[in-house]
């Protein structure tokens, strides 16, 4: 079984966030890999180890993502790919996922597997639209993977009336939520290792496509703007003597916010 | 003229309040509006789904749509959107909507915007708004498609109650059933507890309950006040609360009139989920806990202490 997993390097959700001019500063920020896509590397590495799956991973955006590729070498990924083009900086979805499909073609991939969104954007549609190019089935918010044989998985999904169990026939596209697994922590041999290992970088070109060709000059929609979101401010907080502010925060409730 | 399709938000048969949101928000911006409901029993709603606001009513229903499944959803949803020839077409933030909506604007080749708080359209121009990075920013985004799918955050919009539309039933043909992604087996999550997104109180509860007795207590206030019952990603690690009870970025949004976080720090990944509520309290042992920075009302103490005494605070006001 050969496994591609896709990877986002993401700001730094931790960290403070400043807006000016409708654009974010980039002082002080930080960047990490996306959260979700970690857990879709410990899945594959999981089927890597369970049924000798071979896995490649992907990893989109413009700029050297050398330290999250090398992290998710250290975790057990066999081989990486980086497309690194400045287009890709302001790319949507849809142009993700193209880039996506191109990558998943010059492969033979029995599975693709995806974080359910991105710490960044939290739009979580670039797997869904993979597949929907591809025409191959996809499962998001999965929580759950096994395999059935060869050319099939079940998979468990979270949805809105419970747990879904779907029988899915291979290639397919799985979106994993964090409660799949805990991503595991690359131990020093690992990361030793993933020191030596090579990254196949390449832009657009390398993977023989272009910005046009994805759909980059023609986006569906475009930022134009970023804004500071309206923080919440802290209200009255009370200490003292548990049995009167509990009575006060009540009383509160009821006169002052009128909420019960 | 704008042609707005809502997906109406049927749970266990019941229609769910976004709905009436939508539409009322559809309406608001002087578009024509239809909504469609997919489900194994759906036609019955019509006269509701008319009355929360939709001028024609597409029914999608079929024995085969009992459980949900995101193809077949989503050819439901398309066919509908070609048959009012929608410019947008709308769902009330659900993990159906998350996993529809990317589905629809594909095949429509619209715009696709997950978690939107606001649509504006002036003439052709169409601008939606949008938090990112777990809420700490807003995202202005100009569509450029010609249509646009949306799925709306929970409590963007608000249901005029004045607003009503008239009952003009159409019924589709069922999709086909999906034979790639087939569905086995759906473990229903426990009839008759409340439902999370649409519950006018939340009560969460967090790492500071430590243990099942602590999960139990808070959730006995919960009962109490009638409310959903939420949980921070901790306890959901911790096995102590199921996952789909967890709230945050990556769990349920809520925007409850009332969000209780009990024993709650405050993890930027929670806030994101329930920052949309009318009004917040918070207990919490740590008077330096995040919490307290969004909190409208705080009680610093221990949880073991104050949730019994809200529960009888709460009992005399109800009495």
């Amino acid at each position: 079984m050969k496994i591609l997993t896709t990877v986002k390097k993401v700001v730094d959700v931790e960290l403070n966030i400043h807006v000016e001019n409708g654009a974010i500063l980039d002082k002080g920020l930080q960047y990490v890999i996306n959260a979700w896509d970690e857990n879709a590397v410990e899945a594959a590495v999981q089927l890597k180890e369970s049924h000798k799956a071979d896995t490649t991973l992907v990893s989109l955006g413009s700029g050297d993502n050398t330290d999250i590729i090398r992290k998710c070498y250290a975790m057990g990924i066999d081989n990486a790919i980086h497309i690194d083009d400045p287009a890709l900086a302001k790319a949507d979805s849809p142009t993700f996922a193209r880039v996506l499909q191109k990558v998943y073609e010059a492969g033979d991939y029995d599975l693709v597997i995806t974080g359910k969104q991105a710490q960044d954007t939290d739009a979580g549609q670039a797997g869904i639209m993979l597949a929907q190019f591809l025409n191959i089935p996809c499962v998001s918010n999965v929580i759950k993977i096994e395999v059935t044989d060869d050319s099939h998985i079940q998979v468990s999904r979270l949805g809105d009336a419970g747990t879904e169990i779907l029988d899915v026939t291979l290639p397919a596209v799985i979106t994993v939520s964090d409660g799949i697994n805990e991503p595991r922590l690359p131990a020093m041999r690992g990361i030793m290792m993933a020191k030596k290992k090579k990254i196949n970088v390449m832009d657009l070109a390398g993977l023989g496509t272009s910005f046009e060709d994805v759909g980059g000059t023609a986006p569906t929609s475009e930022i134009v703007e970023f804004m500071p979101t309206e923080k919440r401010k802290g209200g009255q907080k009370f200490e003292g003597e548990p049995a009167e502010v509990t009575a006060k925060v009540v009383d509160l409730l009821v006169n002052e916010a009128k909420v019960l | 003229m704008t042609n707005i399709l809502v997906v109406a938000d049927i749970k266990q048969g019941e229609l769910k309040g976004s709905t009436a949101e939508l539409l009322s928000r559809a309406r608001a911006l002087g578009a024509d509006t239809a909504v469609v409901a997919v489900g194994a029993q759906v036609k019955d709603l019509a006269d509701q789904l008319a009355a929360a606001g939709s001028d024609t009513q597409y029914i999608v229903e079929d024995a085969s749509l009992e459980i949900f499944s995101a193809n077949p959803f989503a050819a439901a949803v398309v066919k509908a959107a070609n048959e009012f020839n929608a410019d947008m077409v709308w769902f009330g933030f659900s993990e159906t909507g998350k996993a529809v909506a990317p589905r629809v604007a594909v095949q429509l080749e619209a715009a696709c915007a997950t978690e939107i708080i606001d649509v504006t359209i002036d003439g052709d121009a169409v601008q939606i708004i949008r938090p990112a990075i777990a809420n700490k920013v807003l995202q202005k985004v100009k569509v450029n498609a010609p249509k646009l799918v949306a799925v709306v955050r929970a409590g963007a919009f608000e249901a005029d109650p004045e607003i009503a539309g008239k009952e003009n039933v159409v019924a589709l043909d069922p999709p086909e059933t999906d034979t790639r992604a087939k569905i086995k087996e759906l473990i229903s999550d426990a009839s008759g507890e409340i439902d999370l997104t649409d519950a006018d109180i939340v009560v969460s509860v967090g790492r500071g309950a430590r243990d099942q007795a602590g999960v139990d207590m808070v959730k006995d206030l919960a009962d109490d006040l009638a409310a959903g019952f939420g949980s921070s990603r901790a306890m959901v690690d911790a096995g102590l609360m199921a996952h789909n009870k967890q709230v945050g970025q990556t769990g349920k949004i809520v925007a409850p009139s009332l969000y209780i976080a009990v024993g709650i720090s405050g993890a930027i990944q929670h806030l994101a989920g329930m920052n949309g509520s009318k009004v917040i309290l918070a207990v919490n042992k740590d008077p330096e806990a995040p919490i307290f920075n969004v909190a409208d009302f705080g009680i610093v103490g221990d949880l073991f202490d104050v949730v019994p005494l809200l529960k009888e605070e709460i009992k005399k006001i109800r009495a």
